[in-house]
């Protein structure tokens, strides 16, 4: 038997997606990660990428995530998402405006920022290959 | 005394402003409904943000963490204002009961010696703000184009409100708005949004002790900001309802008072009807007796 673990994925607008889950897949900014259940309590902000997770062993479920933050505690996780599209219905399109707008204000910051812009321009065009 | 036809006009008038507000009542009520509801969906991100900041908070406090953000706000001099208020007007005391709050903050804070600024969002505090406090204001935000308040909205302004912020244009923001308490009433409320304060919340977490990936610093860099854009959503979403809400009242209001003064008005009709009428009588009669 696997140990399931409570999810939810929350957006400013809407919730996304509640229910007992088996793993998730994070694209965490410092690397992806797996979380199951007894996951060590961690807070970890999320680049731009593919967030999956299976309700059971068999059916993967994909959601395109343009960055957040993900809280785990005691077999419940909370991912904060900016905005969330479900994998199967991503237009290649919806990410190509996203690094359009984000080489768009890359152009138009300062150094600073500059470098975090670029991060997540590699983020996002990493993400529209696996789309 | 006025005339049958003048009656008749104001009758007819007042008859047609009833429709008007009665029709702006209805609205007022759709809308509301709509506006509490998307304000409830956006519920479940505000208070998780708020449980993460919590529980950041009270690891960051052992490290003594030196955050740009982080304070309280203690002898701070330049104090920024931000007053959300409504694009349109006929909906009773809403937007100058958060004006009138602002402005006695203001006064406090000039009797203070700090220096004061105002950014407005929403035309009617601006329009209001604006007779007294010209020199005051650094900018507006106009929501007239918006028909349903989005997040990326909020993020607009939040992030307007933080390069300001970080470019020393000021060191405490506050915002003026109004809670939603119920339909009938709304309270004119503020809160500070910058720089961030940790109270101590009991939360079952507290002495759990997190990994973070990256550092404390760094998610505090990254979530403050989108903590600072949820809290200016729902400040919005909850002035959207409080606007819904007191016009729904004030045209309720308006709607009785016009029904008011129809059944007077019309009773007036009646009487100079019924006047005229006599007066007829009593001439005819007292021709006929002069023959």
């Amino acid at each position: 038997m696997t140990n399931k673990f409570e999810l939810s994925i929350i957006s400013a607008e809407s919730k996304v997606f509640e229910g007992k889950v088996e793993n998730i897949l994070v694209p965490g900014m410092v690397g992806d990660f797996l979380v199951l259940s007894n996951h060590a309590p961690c807070i970890s902000s999320i680049r731009p990428g593919f967030l999956e997770f299976s309700e059971e062993t068999s059916d993967k479920q994909r959601y395109f995530v343009s960055g957040g933050i993900i809280e785990v505690i005691n077999n419940v996780v909370s991912v904060l998402v900016d905005s969330a599209v479900a994998g199967d219905k991503i237009v290649k399109e919806d990410i190509t405006n996203l690094i359009s707008e984000v080489n768009d204000r890359l152009s138009a910051a300062d150094t600073i920022n500059k470098d975090d812009l670029g991060l997540r321009k590699n983020d996002l065009e990493e993400a529209l290959k696996q789309a | 005394m006025p005339s049958l036809k003048d009656l008749k006009i104001r009758i007819d008038s007042v008859k047609s402003t009833r429709k008007i507000t009665k029709a702006m009542q209805m609205v007022a009520a759709a809308k509301l409904r709509k506006a509490q509801e998307s304000a409830e969906r956006g519920r479940p991100y505000a208070e998780k943000m708020r449980d993460i900041v919590s529980n950041l908070a009270s690891s960051v406090k052992n490290i003594a963490g030196d955050n740009k953000f982080l304070g309280d706000g203690g002898d701070c001099k330049k104090f920024l204002l931000i007053v959300a208020t409504a694009e349109r007007g006929l909906c009773g005391g809403f937007n100058s009961s958060i004006v009138k709050l602002a402005k006695s903050r203001i006064a406090e804070l000039t009797s203070q010696n700090k220096e004061v600024k105002i950014l407005t969002i929403g035309k009617k505090g601006r329009e209001q703000l604006n007779r007294e406090f010209e020199s005051l204001f650094i900018g507006h935000v106009n929501l007239s184009n918006e028909k349903n308040i989005t997040i990326d909205t909020a993020r607009k302004i939040s992030m307007d409100i933080i390069s300001r912020f970080e470019d020393g244009e000021y060191e405490v923001a506050e915002i003026f708005y109004n809670k939603f308490a119920s339909v009938i009433s709304q309270i004119p409320s503020s809160y500070r949004l910058l720089p961030v304060s940790f109270n101590e919340k009991e939360s079952d977490a507290s002495n759990l002790s997190f990994n973070f990936e990256p550092d404390e610093d760094e998610i505090l860099n990254e979530i403050i900001p989108k903590s600072i854009a949820t809290s200016i959503f729902s400040v919005l979403q909850e002035n959207a309802a409080s606007e819904q809400g007191s016009r729904m009242a004030a045209m309720d209001n308006a709607t009785r008072n016009a029904g008011e003064m129809i059944d007077k008005l019309t009773i007036d009709f009646n009487r100079s009807r019924q006047a005229a009428i006599t007066n007829e009588l009593i001439e005819i009669i007292s021709g006929a007796e002069a023959l």
